[in-house]
């Protein structure tokens, strides 16, 4: 039964897995391909401050800095998410999908089906750990780039350990509540944060050692690429690791299941509520479902507010005050800064507020934000009824194919939008609070751009959930080529060679006019906008031709 | 009923890859009649009403309702049908309520009083919502959400399932209702008691062939049963064994068992006056045997 479980996980996971260590491996072949072709001597005299928080080290080489920039931030993210699906998937996923009931049917405890779970999570990071390893030594040989001083084996156990820690903390949260969205929000939380807080709180005078109380200082803090590993870090994380088992073991067993559930939300909350029930009955109940796109919209509430709240408050208001308080340090060394290290951390002079706000939140952050909200609605938009057999249901009624394409895309649209307004809102406020007098036009034309970057890989989401009818297809392909368009968009600029085909990638369009000192680009927008409009027009066709899937 | 024909299939064939899930199908279903469409699970009900609603489209040949190409008109016939699909899932955190006025808003022509009854003579609770129901009562709101703009064409797939016997009749009514007020049901089934109660007219599928079409009464008098009766004395097995539809007769001492597809006051007449009747019992034989004694010669393989 124990190898049962974990080779069913295993099974239903490895591609995921797969996907993602050669995706890895292909950004770190083109980012040290582009490193061997420029001038190191730039990132030689960076000021040690800067050089920590991108990742660089002293004795910068090519290996060292495609290790920095790719590896350690991007394939720690990746694992620690991949493992983090696993884990909120664990228990909670399967008391959602009504399959544990079923599993706990045959006769093993509770207990035993935990322990599977957090079997196969550990074997499934590990092989995607050994992916990363394996490319972390072959495409410095294929390149002929010297790493000889680099400790490729060591970031790579810290990395899988983090990976784990995070994919545990999801399971004794699901396993704890039985709530699968709570426990991966929660622990996406905790690995955004604490990454921000470990990348930006050492700068902070006073607050130097605060880092220490979030996970990931126990997996970069030591820098294990450059000093090896740190088993007193390790030992950190292992005890947390431990911990987060037990809890889980003991939160799996002292309460009920709960049933094939249908979480409850804010509006259902407001509905029962005698003072709010009448207005809410009528948003929730008849409002609700009035239209498709109204339908399509209210379903993802959750990922709306949080992604709104993250993008307002914290990437936003936060950062304006933030700013002043670490200025000095900053501006020390902004004027030193080579054009090359812009481009690698989003083309912004950290030294001025727009460049602050450009490495911080624009950068990576926007691009993420508007792509959760319009991947999530894309994918699922077509393929998540055919997944869950309501789609025949739906497609009954007197209504065309097209029509459902295009409110999907509308609801799609609408949460953009709104994530649009919390951004524009939240950076627009915290640089009234911080009194740095960016130009609001600017913040408009930024976020908008972003929007429209984001809109594009919706509509390629859409389109292949159109095309294919499967939406985690959708997700995963989708989410591996924005990874690819990204770093090539970062990194191809830095080699004049290939400077031009940066073109090729939406996220030139999005950012490389500078927005937040310049203002719009409506060339850059128009071009956007109609990758979008012809992703969405594609996704009608595809979708008008095809037999509906019949799943279940 | 009338002649006419409202759904109409000619030539379908579906093919997934190599496999064959319909072949060369053609059926007519006439307006105003119940007509149940039964095979055994697998046979290509699915498929066959799948492509019907233009959910899938077909390898070869067409089919129509209400005249209405499957394929060109599908917006249209949509406008003239009620569909519960088979297998029946709904969208889990809308209440009962919520997912009728969903499916209304998209479709216009819905009388809420007659919501309300349907709901009130199926037992549905409406309120609460779908993903806390259980199956059968899911499957209430699914047959209000198929019945509730009156349609004129009503396509069902296993529509009974998970309904109790009591609503299961129910629902019979309502079906002889509609059918009484001219609209015609196409109604999907693998149980032969189901369709016998409410259907005119029976096609009977298998792998992905139309084997037969009959009315429902031929169908009954062919209908194998397994017969027990039980006398007060032993009996012989010769006085069975000469009963014309008699086979397989089996004697126990007082208990005599056999399968029969005659009429049975042939049988009744043969027993009586020689032994005492204690108790008979008769049981439908499954429709897996019907196909196997009747259609065995109808070049299909088992």
């Amino acid at each position: 039964m124990l190898a049962t479980v974990v080779t069913k996980t295993v099974r239903d996971r490895w591609k995921g897995m797969v996907i993602a260590g050669i995706s890895l491996a292909v950004m770190l072949l083109f980012g040290m391909a582009v490193y061997r072709d420029i001038d190191l001597s730039v990132y030689t005299d960076l000021p040690e401050a800067f050089r920590s928080l991108v990742n660089i080290p002293k004795d910068a080489d090519v290996g060292s800095l495609a290790y920095g920039a790719i590896y350690s931030t991007y394939g720690a993210l990746t694992l620690a998410s991949l493992a983090l699906s696993m884990g909120s998937a664990s228990i909670a996923g399967e008391e959602r999908n009504g399959t544990l009931g079923l599993l706990l049917g045959n006769p093993k405890s509770r207990t035993h089906v935990l322990v599977s779970k957090a079997t196969s999570l550990i074997a499934l990071t590990a092989l995607g750990t050994l992916l990363l390893w394996g490319a972390g030594y072959l495409v410095p040989a294929v390149l002929n780039v010297e790493v000889g001083g680099m400790h490729i084996g060591a970031l790579i156990l810290h990395m899988f350990v983090i990976a784990v820690f995070h994919g545990f903390l999801a399971m004794a949260i699901g396993a704890w509540t039985g709530k699968a969205g709570l426990a991966s929000g929660i622990t996406a939380a905790v690995m955004i944060i604490s990454l921000f807080a470990v990348g930006l709180l050492p700068l902070v005078e006073g607050l130097e050692s605060g880092a220490k109380a979030f996970p990931w200082y126990y997996y970069e803090g030591s820098s294990p690429v450059l000093n090896g590993v740190n088993w007193g870090h390790l030992a950190v994380l292992f005890v947390a690791i431990a911990v987060l088992g037990a809890i889980a073991v003991a939160g799996v067993n002292r309460r009920d299941l709960r049933d094939k559930a249908t979480g409850v939300n804010l509006l259902d909350r407001l509905r029962s509520h005698p003072m709010t029930t009448k207005i809410v009955d009528r948003l929730a109940g008849s409002m609700r479902v009035s239209r498709i796109w109204m339908k399509t919209a209210s379903e993802h509430q959750g990922l709306l507010i949080g992604t709104a709240y993250v993008m307002f408050l914290l990437m936003g208001v936060m950062l304006g005050p933030f700013f002043n308080l670490i200025k000095d340090t900053l501006v020390t060394f902004s004027d030193s800064l080579p054009e090359a290290v812009m481009a690698l951390v989003g083309n912004g002079d950290m030294g001025t507020p727009e460049g602050w706000y450009q490495v911080e939140t624009f950068g990576m952050m926007v691009p993420i934000a508007f792509m959760l909200v319009t991947v999530a609605i894309g994918a699922r938009a077509l393929a998540g009824e055919e997944e869950r057999r309501t789609m025949g249901l739906l497609l009954a009624n007197p209504i065309k194919r097209s029509q459902v394409v295009l409110e999907k895309a509308f609801a799609m649209v609408i949460y953009a939008v709104a994530v649009a307004v919390a951004t524009f809102s939240g950076v627009a406020l915290g640089s009234v609070i911080g009194r740095l007098g960016m130009s609001m036009g600017n913040i408009a034309a930024a976020t908008l751009l972003g929007m429209l970057v984001g809109l594009v890989f919706g509509a390629l989401s859409l389109a292949l959930s159109a095309a294919t009818g499967r939406s985690r297809i959708a997700i995963y392909s989708t989410v591996g080529a924005a990874l690819t368009f990204y770093i090539l968009n970062a990194f191809l600029p830095l080699s004049d060679s290939v400077a031009g085909l940066a073109k090729w990638s939406p996220f030139y369009y999005y950012l490389s006019s500078d927005p937040l000192n310049t203002g719009m680009h409506w060339g850059h927008g128009a071009i956007l906008l109609t990758l979008a409009a012809a992703l969405v027009a594609l996704s009608v066709v595809l979708f008008q031709r095809r037999d509906l899937r019949q799943t279940g | 009923m009338t002649d006419k024909i409202t759904i109409r299939t000619e030539g379908l064939t579906k093919h997934y890859g190599d496999v064959e899930a319909l072949v060369d199908l053609d059926l007519d279903v006439l307006s105003g009649e119940i007509f149940g469409f039964l095979g055994p699970n697998g046979a290509g009900k699915t498929t066959t009403i799948r492509t019907i609603l233009d959910e899938i489209r077909p390898t070869a040949g067409r089919a129509s309702v209400l005249g209405l190409d499957s394929h060109r008109d599908a917006v249209e016939i949509r406008r003239h049908i009620g569909y519960v699909p088979g297998d029946l899932a709904m969208y889990p955190s809308l209440t009962g309520k919520d997912t009728l006025t969903y499916f209304a808003n998209l479709r216009g022509g819905v009388d809420w009083s007659y919501v309300d009854e349907l709901a009130e003579r199926l037992g549905a609770d409406l309120t609460k919502k779908v993903g806390d129901l259980s199956s059968g009562n899911r499957q209430k709101v699914g047959l209000i959400q198929a019945f509730m703009n009156r349609p004129e064409v009503l396509i069902m797939d296993e529509p009974s399932s998970g309904l109790d016997p009591l609503v299961q009749r129910e629902f019979q009514t309502i079906m002889r209702e509609f059918a009484g007020a001219g609209s015609t049901v196409f109604l999907s089934s693998h149980t032969l008691s189901e369709v016998q109660r409410v259907a005119n007219r029976v096609g009977i599928i298998r792998h992905g062939k139309l084997i037969a079409v009959e009315a429902v009464a031929s169908l009954r008098s062919k209908a194998i049963r397994k017969v027990d009766l039980y006398f007060d004395t032993p009996a012989e097995q010769s006085v069975f064994e000469s009963v014309e539809g008699v086979r397989d007769v089996a004697v126990e001492n007082h208990h005599v068992s056999m399968s029969f597809d005659g009429h049975m006051e042939t049988l009744l007449n043969a027993v009586s006056g020689r032994y005492t009747l204690v108790d008979i019992t008769t049981q439908e034989a499954d429709l897996e045997e019907i196909f196997l004694t009747y259609y065995r010669d109808e070049g299909v393989t088992a």
